[in-house]
């Protein structure tokens, strides 16, 4: 339902003496995702996740390369284009309003104010409570509030695609678990096609199938067993290449 | 008695369709042109003859006042003088408000000095739209000034809101607060094209543990321009917060000087001030629910302002 071909993404930067630098982020991705399965993305830091992520909702604009949605080719839609058709992506750093509640925010989401569709949804979500409907989306809000009141607003979307951004950081211990399962039902339920971007084992394990993103390019993919070692093995890698320079990082 | 120009403005300012309930003073280009009073609340011209005395007798509870004032003359400056005492004890609601229709190329303005004297524990919220409409290319002009005297353990809310229309304005608010009063101000202002606005704020909190939050929100479009200047000065342990924010929008310019002073060593004032376009994080987001830019450019300023 979604392919990549050979997407890539670069940025112009400046650099110390003032030239400009053409920095590549992804660095060609060719990718097809199947409708109404549930995907997860993970790899280490900086490696270009959230980075795939928007440019798949548009919110970057594709350097080179296609994609492709439900067989039309969206690479020069709108993100207001790419919503309405059916796409949906859950910030990992959620926008915080100075006076809009999640009560607003959930309203565009689901395309109405009305007052038991709201409260409908949210008992869907499960994860945040009524009392959170006329809190204002502001600086207040705690990290793990904020991911919830995000990941809800997906939900009320109901997409054919959905993205979430590391829709776990920050959430307690004790909310990751229905997290994961509503994720499931929504997938199961309403056929979502579903990536979720995640560090959290829990995610890891519920995906069909599993995408490791490394250095702008998918270094893997496969299963949760079969990826484990690799997994545990890149984890090791990402500090080192954080200390070291990234050059004992490599797959055989 | 009114036409439907009046009840457009009437409408604007005080969201009224018709005649109000209870105590009203409706005073139009320059003259009353309706008056209630009722058991609690009485409402007299003053003695100069440029204004009128509401006085709310003390245990009014429940009650409100409307004193709308709406322009619809070309060449007309109106200035007024309005003295609110409200008594001990009282809890009632004033909505106020300046409604300009101008037809013509010539000037209409208002300038009204509302004082406040709110007696001990009494509670009043005070509700204040302006908004200038109409055909006309005449400059129209608003410069409300606001003085306000709280007693012991007395609150005043109070709403000030001019979103369209009025070309410039000139708005002072003061405060002098007493030992555990409180006041909380919050002010939305919306400009565009060449208008000008500007507020000065003083708030003197005098009293042993009075305190007073002053909001501002500004929208700023256009090539208008806003400047915002406001004092807190504490001369007592008390608790004080200023919040300036300014939504900058095309061309727009601003200005924003909060400044603090505290001559008592147990003041605690805080301030936060922000000016800056509108969050690109917050328009991605909207639009990513899929809403256009300009809807959600929209939104987020009636977010902000409401
Ligand atoms: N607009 C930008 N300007 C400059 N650099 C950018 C920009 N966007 C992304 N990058 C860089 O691209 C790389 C990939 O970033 P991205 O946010 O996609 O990583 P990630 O895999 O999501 O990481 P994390 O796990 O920390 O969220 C990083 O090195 C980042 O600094
Ligand atoms: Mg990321």
């Amino acid at each position: 339902m979604l392919e990549l071909k050979d997407l890539h993404f670069s940025i112009e930067e400046e650099d110390e003496q003032g030239q400009q630098v053409v920095t590549e982020i992804i660095k060609g991705i060719d990718f097809t995702f199947e409708k109404g399965k549930f995907y997860a993305i993970t790899g280490p830091n900086g490696g270009g996740k959230t980075t795939l992520s928007k440019l798949i909702m548009g919110i970057n604009p594709v350097t080179s390369g296609k994609i492709i949605f439900e067989g039309k080719d969206i690479t020069d839609l709108s993100i207001t284009d790419r919503a309405k058709m059916g796409i949906a992506y859950g910030f990992q750093h959620p926008a915080r309003f100075k006076g809009m509640t999640f009560r607003d925010l959930l309203a565009i989401a689901a395309g109405t104010n009305d007052k038991e569709t709201l409260v409908r949804i949210l008992a869907r979500v499960g994860i945040c409570t009524i009392e959170f409907l006329d809190k204002e989306v502001g600086s207040k809000l705690s990290g793990g509030e904020i991911k919830k009141i995000e990941l809800a607003t997906i939900i009320a979307l109901n997409p054919k695609l959905a993205i979430f951004d590391e829709p776990d950081t920050g959430i307690d211990l004790w909310t990751i678990g229905p997290m994961v399962e509503l994720l499931k039902k929504q997938q199961e339920e309403h056929g979502t096609t579903t990536i979720v971007v995640s560090h959290n084992e829990k995610f890891l394990e519920a995906a069909d199938e599993l995408i490791l993103i490394r250095g702008g390019k998918i270094a893997h993919v496969g299963g949760f067993e079969e990826s484990l070692p690799l997994l545990k093995d890149d984890e090791f890698c990402s500090w080192k290449s954080i200390c070291e320079g990234g050059t004992l990082c490599s797959i055989q | 008695m009114l036409d439907t120009i009046d009840k457009e403005l009437l409408k604007a300012v005080a969201d009224l369709e018709s005649i109000p309930k209870g105590a009203y003073n409706i005073r139009k280009n320059g003259k009353l042109l309706a008056r209630e009073v009722t058991a609690n609340i009485d409402i007299v011209t003053n003695e100069e003859n440029n204004g009128i005395e509401i006085h709310i007798k003390p245990g009014t509870v429940n009650e409100s006042v409307h004193i709308p004032v709406i322009l619809s003359q070309a060449d007309l400056y109106d200035v007024v003088y309005n003295k609110f005492v409200i008594g001990e004890g009282s809890d009632v609601v004033i909505v106020a408000g300046c409604g300009i229709h101008c037809g013509t190329d010539k000037p209409e303005g208002h300038a009204g000095v509302h004082e406040f004297f709110v007696g001990k524990n009494a509670r009043v919220r005070y509700v204040e739209k302006h908004y200038a409409t109409g055909p006309g290319t005449g400059k129209r002009t608003l410069s409300p000034t606001t003085r306000v005297f709280l007693e012991e353990g007395a609150v005043a809310e109070m709403e000030l809101t001019q979103l369209g229309g009025v070309d410039q304005a000139m708005r002072v608010n003061e405060a002098t607060l007493g030992p555990g009063s409180s006041l909380i101000i919050s002010e939305k202002v919306m400009t565009d094209g060449d208008q000008k606005a500007e507020s000065k704020n003083i708030i003197v909190l005098d009293g042993t543990d009075s305190s007073a939050e002053l909001i501002s929100r500004s929208v700023i479009k256009g090539n208008s321009r806003q400047n915002f200047y406001a004092t807190l000065e504490a001369r007592a342990k008390c608790y004080g917060h200023l919040e300036c924010d300014a939504i900058v929008m095309d061309n727009g310019t601003n200005e924003t000087v909060p400044a603090l002073k505290s001559l008592h060593p147990e003041a605690e004032l805080t301030h936060e001030a922000a000016i800056g376009k509108i969050a690109n994080d917050q328009l991605l987001k909207l639009m990513s629910m899929g809403m256009t830019y300009d809807e959600a450019v929209n939104k987020i300023i009636q977010g902000f302002l409401k």
